[in-house]
C-alpha cells in the first residue's frame, strides 16, 4: 500500500470528524477597467464583469469539493477597492455601485463580497471621502456587500483624521442597521497594514498590485489542531510546537491543493494560500479552546498572551515550509463572536478588553467582532482604533477592528446573527474619555520601522 | 501524443486570428479540434484535470457478513480496478482501505461515490472515495 494505515485513517478524521475545511476559496476580480462616465453603464460594466468570471464559482468550487472529499465553506468573491477606479463618483453613486455588487453576489449564488473599500493611510481624495461616507448607507441597504477602510501603515503612520471618520461611519452603521442588531458593523472592517491578497471576508479587497484575476485559498482547521494537543498529553512547550507544525503542514498542503484545483477548473490563476486558525461557532472549532488545551485556565489568564503567540508563530513556521505561496494573514483569528470558548470566557468575566487588545499584538488580525455598549462614545472607539492601529505599525503587522456598538444595547446584552458570525455578549468598555488626544486630528507620524531603505 | 497547454493555448490563440470577426466560441473550439487531430493529438476537453486516476476507498463500520462483498461487487460492475486492499477488524469493528484506479470506468468520481453511498447505507457503514492527490500532498513532501 502506498500510504500508511495511520496516515489514511488521519486524514479521514481530519476531513471527517475535526471539522477540518477549506474554509474559503475568494475570486478576486479587478474592476479597473470598469469606470465610465456614464453611471449606468458602469453598473453594467461591473456586474458584466463579475458575472464573468464568477459565474462558475460556485459549482467548480462544488466540483472538487467532492472529488476530494474537503468542505469549502465558503466561495467569495473581492474586488479592487471601489474607491480606486470609481474615484470621481460621488456619495449616491458609490450606494448605486454597493447594490450592483449585492446583485451580481445574488445572481451568482455567494453570501459576501468584499471590496466596498478604501485605502487611506496617508490621506484621502475626494472620491475616498465620498465613499467612506456612503458605507453606512451602502452596509444597511444591501447584504452581502463588505467594506474596509485602511487608516494606517508602519509606511504612512496613522491618519487621524480617518480614525476619526471611521469611528462615526461604525456608530452610524451601528444605527441604521439597528433593527438587526447592528450587522452592518460585523461586515465593516477598520484595518492598519491591510494586506493585499487577504481572502477572508469581511476584510478582503483585490489590492491594486494584484493581476486581472486570482484565486486565493483560506484554510481553517482549528478542530485538527485541538485533537493534535490534547492527545498530545503532557508535554514540553518545544515538542508542542512540533506537534502544532506538523499538524498545520498537513492541512496547508491540502488546503495548496484545493485552491489550485479550483483555480485549474476555473482558468485562472492561483494565488495564495492563507493559512489561518479561524474558528466558527460549531463546538471544538475554537481558538480558545485551543489555549485552554495548551494549559491556561481559561482565555485571559496570565499566560494566554504567550500561548497565543506560540500557537500564531507556529502556524506560519509550518504554513511556509508547506506551500510557497502563503499569503494573506496566516496565523490565528481571535474573534468573539464566533467562537463559544471567547464568548464563555467574556460572559465569565475572565476575558477584558485590555486583554483582548494585549492578544491582538501576537495574533494575525485584531479586534474582531467585538461587541460593545450602544451608547459607547465615537471618540471612545477612536481610541480603541487608534490603539489597535499604533499595535499594527509599531510591530510591522496586520492589525483590524470590527466593533459593533450594538444600538440600544448594554454590558449582559446579546447580538445574534445566526451562523457563521454567531453572537457576541456586549463587553465593557471603559468610559475615560479619549476625545482630547483623537480630538487632535492629523497624522501619527510612520514609526521608525519605517525607515528600512 | 499528448500536447503541452502552451501548445493548445498556442493553437486556440491562432485560430482566433484565423477566424477575426467570425469568431465564435463554438467556430474556435471546431478549428482548434482539427487542428490538434491534424496534429495526432488526443482532442479531449473533460476529464483531464485528475492528475491520477487513482482514488483511496476507506470504509468502516460495524462487522457483519457480505461488506467486502458489496463493496468489491460494485467497483466491479463500474469497472474500477482494486490495486490494492488492506483489511483489519478491531474488536467488533471493520476497517477496510482500498486504493483504486478508476480511469477505466464509464463512471467518474461523484457517480461512484453516490454509487458508494448506496451501498453504506444498505449495509450499515461508512464509505469514503477521496481522491489520491489529497494523501499524497498530506503524507509525502
Amino acid at each position: 500500500m502506498p500510504y500508511e494505515f495511520g496516515e489514511i485513517l488521519e486524514t479521514i478524521r481530519m476531513t471527517e470528524i475535526e471539522h477540518f475545511d477549506i474554509r474559503t476559496v475568494t475570486m478576486g476580480i479587478s474592476l479597473r477597467d470598469c469606470h465610465d462616465r456614464n453611471i449606468e453603464v458602469t453598473k453594467q460594466k461591473i456586474y458584466d464583469k463579475i458575472l464573468r468570471y464568477g459565474k462558475q464559482h460556485v459549482k467548480l468550487a462544488k466540483e472538487v469539493e467532492s472529488q476530494y472529499g474537503i468542505s469549502i465553506a465558503n466561495k467569495r468573491i473581492s474586488v479592487t477597492p471601489i474607491s480606486i477606479p470609481f474615484d470621481a463618483c460621488n456619495l449616491e453613486e458609490f450606494i448605486e455601485i454597493a447594490r450592483t455588487l449585492d446583485k451580481a453576489a445574488e445572481e451568482i449564488g455567494i453570501d459576501y463580497i468584499a471590496g466596498y473599500s478604501a485605502l487611506v493611510q496617508k490621506g484621502m481624495t475626494n472620491g475616498e471621502r465620498e465613499l467612506i461616507k456612503s458605507i453606512p448607507f451602502a452596509l444597511s441597504q444591501t447584504k452581502r456587500v463588505c467594506s474596509s477602510v485602511n487608516i494606517g501603515s508602519t509606511k504612512a503612520g496613522i491618519n487621524m483624521d480617518a480614525v476619526n471618520m471611521m469611528s462615526e461611519v461604525i456608530k452610524l452603521t451601528a444605527e441604521k442597521t439597528k433593527e438587526n442588531d447592528s450587522i452592518g458593523c460585523a461586515k465593516l472592517v477598520v484595518f492598519a497594514n491591510a494586506v493585499e491578497d487577504n481572502p477572508f471576508v469581511a476584510g478582503a479587497f483585490h489590492g491594486v498590485s494584484e493581476p486581472e484575476i486570482v484565486l486565493n485559498v483560506g484554510i481553517s482547521g482549528p478542530g485538527v489542531v485541538l485533537e493534535a494537543i490534547r492527545e498530545a498529553g503532557n508535554v514540553d512547550l518545544q515538542q508542542l510546537s512540533e506537534i502544532i507544525k506538523k499538524t498545520i503542514f498537513k492541512i496547508t498542503r491540502a488546503g495548496e491543493l484545493i485552491g489550485r484545483k479550483v483555480a485549474e477548473k476555473n482558468g485562472i490563476p492561483f494565488g495564495i494560500v492563507d493559512i489561518s486558525l479561524a474558528p466558527t461557532p460549531a463546538e471544538g472549532d475554537s481558538i480558545a479552546d485551543i489555549l485552554k488545551a495548551m494549559g491556561v485556565e481559561d482565555v485571559g489568564a496570565p499566560g494566554t498572551t504567550a500561548a497565543l503567540a506560540m500557537l500564531n508563530d507556529s502556524v506560519k513556521k509550518a504554513g511556509l515550509m508547506a506551500s510557497s505561496s502563503v499569503g494573506g494573514m496566516s496565523g490565528a483569528f481571535i474573534p468573539v463572536s464566533e467562537d463559544m470558548g471567547m464568548i464563555r470566557a467574556v460572559q465569565a468575566g475572565n476575558l477584558s478588553l485590555e486583554k483582548l487588545e494585549a492578544m491582538t499584538a501576537v495574533c494575525s488580525v485584531g479586534l474582531d467582532m467585538i461587541a460593545v455598549p450602544g451608547d459607547t462614545a465615537a471618540t471612545t472607539i477612536a481610541g480603541i482604533i487608534a490603539d489597535e492601529a499604533a499595535i499594527g505599525i509599531i510591530n510591522d503587522k496586520t492589525t483590524a477592528v470590527r466593533i459593533i456598538p450594538a444600538y440600544g444595547k448594554k454590558i449582559g446584552d446579546f447580538v445574534d446573527y445566526g451562523g457563521l458570525l454567531g453572537k457576541a455578549p456586549i463587553m465593557e468598555v471603559r468610559t475615560l474619555s479619549s476625545a482630547g488626544f483623537v480630538g487632535r486630528g492629523g497624522r501619527i507620524p510612520a514609526p521608525m520601522r519605517s525607515l528600512t531603505n | 501524443m499528448k500536447l503541452s497547454e502552451e501548445e493548445v493555448r498556442k493553437i486556440t490563440f491562432e485560430a482566433i486570428g484565423e477566424l477575426g470577426d467570425k469568431a465564435t466560441p463554438e467556430a474556435v473550439k471546431e478549428l482548434v479540434r482539427k487542428q490538434v487531430e491534424s496534429m495526432g493529438g488526443d482532442y479531449k476537453l473533460e476529464k483531464n484535470d485528475v492528475s491520477s486516476g487513482r482514488v483511496i476507498l476507506t470504509s468502516f463500520g460495524l462487522n457483519h457478513p457480505g461488506i467486502v462483498a458489496g463493496v468489491t461487487k460494485a467497483l466491479g460492475d463500474a469497472n474500477c480496478d482494486i490495486q490494492d486492499l488492506s483489511q483489519k477488524i478491531l474488536g467488533d469493528f471493520f476497517t477496510m482501505i482500498m486504493v483504486i484506479d478508476i480511469s477505466a470506468s464509464q463512471k467518474d468520481l461523484k457517480e461512484i461515490q453516490e454509487e458508494m453511498n448506496k451501498i453504506a447505507e444498505l449495509l450499515k457503514i461508512k464509505i469514503y472515495l477521496q481522491h489520491e492527490d489529497v494523501f499524497r500532498y498530506m503524507h509525502r513532501i
